[in-house]
């Protein structure tokens, strides 16, 4: 029988196919946030004993990762009506192309590690590395800002998925903490987004090129 | 209770949104003398902390602590003449964020869980990323950009290598707390391979806060956008913060015995942070983007020393607090030349001598002591940690590290004579006014530097050889 966790991981790997290859930035922020709720979701199939504690914080990271930051990222970009195309560096389909082949050394690299969470679901640390790959590609191919930070949310995913599969002993009150510290920074990077909209009228990072050296 | 040192900037800096100007001027260097005095208190009586399994007092904690009080409290009140001298829109956020960068800060520096650590250190960034926007220009929007983005992402992978020196915990099969303390003390039983993995995310993590080069892009653009005394602030002791955590995790590398492999890999990255300011140094344009390479090419001798460790940490150390004295010293000096000449340009400043004699006596006196000359503190500091080098068999290092230092003397030099001494422009106004709010608390840092390379308390010195001792350093 298929574990759930499978179908999660799988999921999310899916996710990171659909990110490299979404020209239109609403698809894109949909995909990253549905990606925030499948990863949150994870824990909880992990057979630790579902205490009410780690039901909370889940159904809270769940609500941040998956609802309050693509939100936030919307509003603050639907006020002022953005050109609503990607502009990649590296093309969509060499992006897909380039993500099948990080999954596939991810799932070479993950042999090589002993992870305690092997047992429920070999797909965890391929889907936790590829993750990884998938966020730090994204801020380096994409030229608009709003990839980027949707790229910086997608290395986190990886690294709280990270997290789930080697390690339990994070206390939920830090694990919050640290979202909390996320949340605050994706706020405040909307609130640049803004300002940058406003005062170049586009949301192109080849316009923040005049500080050098 | 030692959580008051973050507790009350945090909660005087929330409510400063709400309060009007002249309260807020008055709350922020109230703020600062009231930190300072806790954080003395903290230094004399160690006291317990409410939440034990989160924070801790720990030397290098302390020491970080008092350098950051002092500095703000001098910096708060140069503010409090800084904006008068030139409005700051939205005067309440300024002075709100600039008590929540003091609050995240100070919990930064007596966080002892590692994820507490890293919790604070990217507080420091969100609190401080407004400041470096204070004046709304298309540049200032720029560096914010970079700044949050890059070290955001910069610390993400520090978070990667906290998680996997709590796996290091479990691999090793060791019960543990996850703080820096526990893991010193049960080092021996940690599986290496996990250590050092994680040590190489936390040195990259960090070290991009840092400034350390390759990943110290955002360093110069946030510290010549923002304004001075946030750039003093940044410079002084943000980058201490961030050491703080590459240090704590030399100490767990060496209670395990991995010093040989922490330490060239500090080595080479502090190297490369040296060259690469040399580089950048002697072709700068912008006195305060000069300023800012300065700071790298000094966390980059920081790392080097902690990489050599022994003796070297030792001087790693005195580094930290000079520098911090000394650099926050400059940029407030530079604010004061920008306010007065309007121009970042380091060939439209000149004949600061004879225009603004206080000013250059401040900004040339914190050029020799930056550059390492006696008697103030740095200097000693680069001697210790060069001896040690040489000492430990690290010709080719030391050799790059004197080159490079000398290269950067050439370029500090010349530009800051080029400023100091050559004929102004006629067209020039013959003086820039001087403001004597404006200027004691450079005086005060570049003294204070001066006495402690000359007399250091016995209470002080002993921190400092506890601190350094963690990494073998020491008498």
């Amino acid at each position: 029988m298929i574990h759930p966790v499978d179908t999660m991981l799988a999921l999310a790997l899916l996710s990171i196919l659909f990110s490299f290859g979404s020209s239109r930035l609403p698809s894109l922020i949909k995909v990253v946030g549905f990606q925030g709720i499948v990863v949150c979701i994870v824990p909880l199939f992990l057979g630790h004993g579902l205490s009410p504690e780690s039901v909370v914080f889940s159904i809270a990271a769940l609500c941040i990762r998956g609802i309050l930051i693509p939100v936030c990222i919307y509003v603050a970009i639907r006020k002022a009506a953005i050109t609503r195309e990607v502009k990649p560096i590296v093309g969509f389909h060499a992006s897909i192309f380039f993500g099948l082949i990080l999954m596939v050394g991810a799932t070479m690299a993950s042999h090589r590690f002993d992870v305690a969470a092997d047992h429920i679901s070999r797909l965890f640390l391929p889907t936790a590395i590829s993750l990884l790959g998938a966020g730090m590609f994204l801020l380096m191919a994409r030229r608009n800002a709003i990839a980027m930070v949707l790229g910086y949310m997608v290395l986190e995913n990886g690294i709280y998925l990270v997290g789930c599969a080697f390690s339990q002993r994070v206390s939920h009150i830090t694990e919050f903490g640290i979202l909390l510290d996320i949340l605050a920074g994706v706020m405040i990077m909307a609130v640049i987004l803004r300002n940058m909209k406003t005062t170049f009228n586009d949301l192109d990072t080849d316009r923040l090129r005049t500080l050098k050296e | 209770m030692l959580e008051m040192i973050f507790l009350v900037p945090f909660i005087i800096g929330i409510t400063a949104f709400f309060l009007p100007r002249t309260i807020n001027r008055l709350l922020l260097v109230l703020t600062g003398m009231v930190h300072l005095f806790l954080s003395v208190a903290i230094w004399v009586n160690s006291p317990a902390a409410f939440f034990p399994a989160f924070f801790a007092v720990s030397p290098e904690g302390t020491l970080s602590l008092l350098v950051i009080s002092l500095l703000f409290f001098l910096i708060s009140v140069y503010t409090l003449t800084y904006i008068k001298e030139t409005p700051i829109p939205k005067e309440k956020i300024f002075i709100g964020f600039l008590l929540l960068f003091l609050s995240t800060m100070s919990m930064a520096t007596l966080s002892d869980h590692i994820m507490v650590l890293w919790i604070a250190i990217e507080a420091t960034t969100l609190a401080s990323a407004p400041l470096i926007y204070t004046h709304h220009t298309v540049s200032a929007l720029e560096a914010t950009w970079k700044y949050v983005l890059i070290c955001s992402v910069g610390i993400a992978m520090a978070l990667l290598g906290s998680i996997l020196l709590s796996v290091s915990l479990d691999a090793g099969k060791v019960n543990a707390a996850i703080s820096f303390s526990g893991l010193v003390a049960v080092a021996q039983s940690l599986d290496p391979r996990w250590l050092k993995a994680g040590f190489v995310f936390i040195l990259v993590g960090y070290g991009t806060k840092m400034g350390l080069a390759p990943m110290h892009t955002w360093l110069p653009d946030a510290h010549s956008e923002a304004p001075s005394p946030v750039s003093a602030l940044l410079s002084g002791v943000l980058l201490n913060c961030a050491y703080l955590g590459i240090f704590k995790t030399s100490k767990i590398m060496h209670a395990a015995g991995l010093s040989d492999f922490s330490g060239p890999i500090l080595i080479i990255f502090g190297l490369i942070s040296i060259i690469g300011a040399a580089t950048f140094i002697l072709r700068q344009t912008e006195y305060k983007r000069m300023l800012a390479y300065s700071s790298i090419e000094n966390m980059g001798i920081i790392a080097v020393g902690t990489g050599i460790g022994g003796f070297a940490a030792y001087g790693a150390i005195i580094c930290l607090i000079h520098h911090s004295l000394i650099k926050s010293s400059l940029f407030l000096t530079s604010g004061n030349i920008l306010l007065g000449s309007g121009t970042r340009l380091i060939e439209k400043v000149n004949g600061l001598a004879n225009r603004a004699p206080k000013n250059f006596v401040a900004f040339f006196g914190g050029f020799i002591a930056i550059s390492g000359f006696p008697p103030f503190g740095l200097f000693l500091g680069k001697v210790i940690i060069l001896i040690t080098a040489l000492k430990a068999g690290h010709f080719i290092a030391a050799g790059i590290f004197i080159f490079s230092l000398c290269v950067i003397f050439a370029g500090l030099a010349n530009s800051v004579m080029r400023m100091s001494f050559h004929p102004a422009d006629p067209s020039l106004p013959k003086n820039i006014p001087e403001h004597i709010g404006l200027l004691w608390p450079q005086y005060t840092l570049l003294a204070a530097s001066i006495i402690l390379c000359f007399w250091m308390p016995a209470s002080l010195q002993e921190t400092l050889v506890q601190a350094a001792s963690t990494i073998g350093g020491g008498f």
